[in-house]
């Protein structure tokens, strides 16, 4: 062999062994979702609770992994002890698949969970609350809430917001103190309310988030601008943003230097927008123009309009 | 149609008021930056849009006189493009950051920076080393007027208000001015964060006890920095502490005069604007009011992770997992989620393959490893993905007093808590005071020590974590206020928890 090596080799050897990691990672989750699927279907489990019910008499049709040595010689009780183990894992995941349809379909679910801290109160036990989110047809990372019970064994069932990951523009502060309010305030809890508002909150700032990105697409910014054509077009917009912590103000800039003020109202109605030339006077022909006449109309109208031109 | 003046304009410094060349603080500050950072910086005061706030010194503008130019040793060029070449030039150079900023201040810009160019150094300086400014945090809540007094006219603070206060830039800022005092000459520049989703306020503050003697360039005249950032989606603010400019070079007695007022007056011009930043913020019938959030740190990135717009505000430690956006968890995903457990046992199996393969172990060495192992996944279970070293959101101080007995009846031993607190990061001060408590309505005989702890370190809580990992801390035995839960930075804990601002809860 020659004593300097193929400058090539290193480099491709690298290259070889990440494709090949990528691939075993596509394939373990392609057998966990092979698996997943076996073990829930029907058939499977049939198979399963029929053999379980009539101990060994019936032939087994199910045999162990080839890979474990003892495949060959294994006993009817170590077959026992397997199946049971995939009977195991067959309700868990039959369970997860009802939690999951549970939460695709409710999006309010509650779960319990254990706090770490070992001076947490009621012994760290905690309830939390998922909110499902659907944004753009996608399921975001649901928001959690926890609750816990921090109050004296007279009001053992007040609840109390421990933790949460919901963002600061939902004001769940204030929600809390309207629906979960304090013993000594004297009134009643209401979880359920308070989990619907929080909700409503939540998707209403979400969707609020999704008008101003159609705004956005519907006026065309984003896309590339390579033609050239802005100083073509004065009256075209240039920017759209979120002008707030809610999203429920936006902000408009054209590129004639005029900028627009859009607020949205909490059912996605327009309450007001406002059109200010770039010499500090109201451009109120143009506000009109993209409202459309009426005042209180859907968002939506304006996001067409502005994309008619 | 022209704008309305407003009165309070006149207390608005201009942007091209120049900064005395022989004014100590500039070479101070400007030395503060990397040579790279500065050359970039002049060219951009030399490009076009700020060229008319930062006019060089050029010989075919000033009257300039030629004959004196031998003894120059920066002699001037004659127009703004032969400058940027020059500086164009310097960047491929090597040469020593002092040449850059005699250069700047002794050469092209010899008759003085502006407040303008001042701003863009400052914020610059801010934007490259982060842990130059200590900042604190404030939430800004809603106020409604009490219900029980209406002849006072008290405002408190609206607990069950839905509105989460809005900031508009341009108005708050007119707003502000109203609110400094009119023997006051600021200077307000506002800039965008360069990698945070934040809004930063510098305030330029010139403090002068005769009005109009502050532009002038004799007296010896300090100013004060603050920054304000506004973080975006969320209704915090964060004020940094302020510190001192010298406008001018000190004539002896006014600066000494100036030395001595100055700690006491960064207080009071912090003061004032925690004081003038919520009127400035409210509009009529919606007034806000700031509350300390008992977080103060020099880390403003861990400062947006804490009180940002995010999810881990109210989840920190071992639930931001939950707020954890990376982690895929869809209703639609049949696959059934990996438990931490099964996570941690897949590495074992590998590392147990791994060791078989090399060498038998002894007894002791495995259950060290698994004690080992136990404590890293404690460490895990508590922490999650925070508190790790080199995430860049560590806090480099925590202040925390333990107001439990020493021999609680209701709760284990919070004295636990305590000790392991002297094991936790570096430096610990135990400040073992007067046991004469404020313990009001409690048992006589409850021995209240009073003891405080002080964490220092550059990432307290990832030190606490690394304890943990070390088995140094009882990782479940820890309180969750070692864990950085809450999100404070000073805190007082009783029953083990920390009862700070808002304690747990929202």
């Amino acid at each position: 062999m020659s004593t300097s090596p193929p400058p090539q080799s290193p480099p491709s050897l690298d290259e070889e062994i990440e494709s090949l990691q990528t691939r075993i990672t596509h394939l373990k989750k392609q057998l966990q979702l092979h698996t997943s699927t076996l073990l829930t279907a029907p058939s499977t489990r049939q198979l399963l609770l029929s053999s379980a019910s009539s101990s060994s008499a019936a032939p087994l049709l199910l045999t162990l992994p080839s890979t474990s040595s003892t495949a060959s010689t294994s006993s009817p009780a170590d077959q026992k002890a397997f199946k049971e183990t995939l009977l195991a894992k067959s309700n868990s995941q039959q369970a997860h698949h009802q939690a999951t349809l549970y939460r695709a379909c409710a999006t309010l679910t509650t779960f319990r969970a254990t706090d770490p801290d070992p001076n947490a109160v009621d012994s760290g036990r905690i309830l939390g609350l998922r909110i499902e989110v659907v944004s753009r047809a996608k399921f975001l990372r649901p928001y959690y809430v926890f609750f816990n019970r921090p109050f004296a064994s007279l009001h053992k069932n007040f609840l109390r917001v421990h933790r949460h990951t919901v963002p600061q523009c939902i004001p769940l502060a204030g929600l809390a103190n309207r629906y979960l309010p304090a013993p000594s305030s004297g009134r009643k809890q209401d979880l359920a309310k308070f989990a619907r508002q929080l909700r409503r909150e939540v998707v209403r700032y979400h969707h609020r988030l999704g008008v101003v990105a159609n705004l956005r697409k519907g006026a065309g910014i984003g896309k590339q601008e390579a033609e050239g054509t802005e100083e073509e077009e004065e009256d075209k917009p240039v920017d759209i943003s979120v002008a707030d912590a809610e999203a429920k103000q936006v902000t408009i800039e054209w590129a004639d230097g005029r900028t627009g003020r859009l607020v949205i109202g909490d059912d996605g109605e327009v309450v007001d927008f406002v059109v200010v030339a770039e010499d500090g006077g109201r451009d109120r022909d143009a506000g009109r123009g993209l409202l459309g006449g009426g005042r209180k109309g859907p968002v939506e109208e304006v996001v067409s309009r502005l994309a008619s031109g | 149609m022209s704008r309305i003046q407003i009165p309070s304009k006149t207390r608005l410094l201009p942007s091209t008021q120049r900064v005395s060349p022989t004014s100590p603080s500039l070479p101070k500050l400007l030395s503060k930056l990397p040579r790279q950072s500065l050359i970039s910086l002049a060219l951009d005061w030399l490009s076009e849009e700020n060229l008319p706030l930062c006019p060089p010194f050029l010989s075919s503008t000033s009257d300039y006189d030629s004959d004196d130019g031998s003894s120059d040793f920066y002699p001037p060029l004659p127009t703004v493009e032969a400058l940027r070449q020059e500086y164009h030039s310097l960047l491929s150079q090597k040469g020593s950051k002092k040449d850059i900023i005699d250069r700047i201040l002794k050469g092209d810009w010899r008759k003085g920076l502006t407040l303008y160019q001042v701003a863009m150094v400052d914020l610059q300086v801010l934007y490259e080393s982060a842990s130059s400014v200590s900042w604190s945090a404030y939430r800004i809540a809603p106020l409604t007027a009490s219900a029980d007094d209406e002849e006072k006219e008290e405002e408190v603070v609206d607990k069950e208000s839905l509105r989460i206060p809005r900031f508009h830039p341009s108005s708050f800022l007119r707003a502000l001015q109203g609110e400094i005092l009119s023997d006051m000459k600021v200077h307000f520049t506002f800039d965008r964060h360069k990698a945070l989703p934040l809004l930063i306020l510098r305030v330029f503050l010139l403090d002068s006890p005769y009005g109009n003697t502050g532009t002038s360039s004799k007296e010896a005249t300090m100013g004060k920095v603050v920054f304000v950032s506004f973080p975006d989606g969320s209704p915090h603010i964060f004020i940094s502490k302020a510190s001192t400019f010298t406008l001018a070079a000190a004539a002896t007695i006014a600066s000494n005069g100036g030395q001595a007022r100055g700690a006491g007056e960064s207080k009071s011009l912090r003061t004032l604007l925690v004081e003038g930043i919520p009127k400035a913020l409210s509009r009529p019938r919606e007034r806000v009011t700031l509350l300390s959030t008992n977080l103060t740190t020099k880390n403003l990135e861990g400062m947006v992770h804490r009180k940002g717009g995010g999810r881990q505000n109210f989840a920190g430690g071992g639930w931001g997992g939950y707020a954890d956006e990376k982690r895929k968890e869809s209703p639609l995903d049949t696959v059934m989620p990996k438990t931490a457990e099964e996570e941690g046992s897949e590495t074992e199996t590998e590392g147990r393959q791994k060791r078989e393969r090399g060498h038998i172990i002894g007894r002791a060495e495995r259950e060290e490893e698994q004690a080992r192992r136990r404590a890293k996944k404690v460490a895990k279970a508590r922490f999650g993905d925070t508190g790790k070293m080199g995430d860049g959101k560590g806090v480099e101080r925590v202040d925390i007093v333990l107001e439990d007995p020493f021999k609680g009846p209701r709760r284990g031993n919070p004295k636990g808590g305590g000790d392991k607190g002297a094991d936790g990061d570096g430096d610990v001060e135990m400040g073992d005071g007067d046991d004469s408590g404020n313990g009001e309505g409690e048992g006589e005989d409850d021995f209240r020590p009073n003891v405080r702890l002080t964490f220092h370190g550059s990432h307290v809580f990832a030190g606490i974590r690394q304890f943990v990992e070390a088995g140094i801390i009882d990782g479940e035995k820890m309180p969750g206020w070692m864990t950085d839960e809450e999100g404070v930075t000073v805190g007082a804990v009783r029953h083990g928890r920390i009862r700070g601002n808002k304690g747990s809860g929202v």
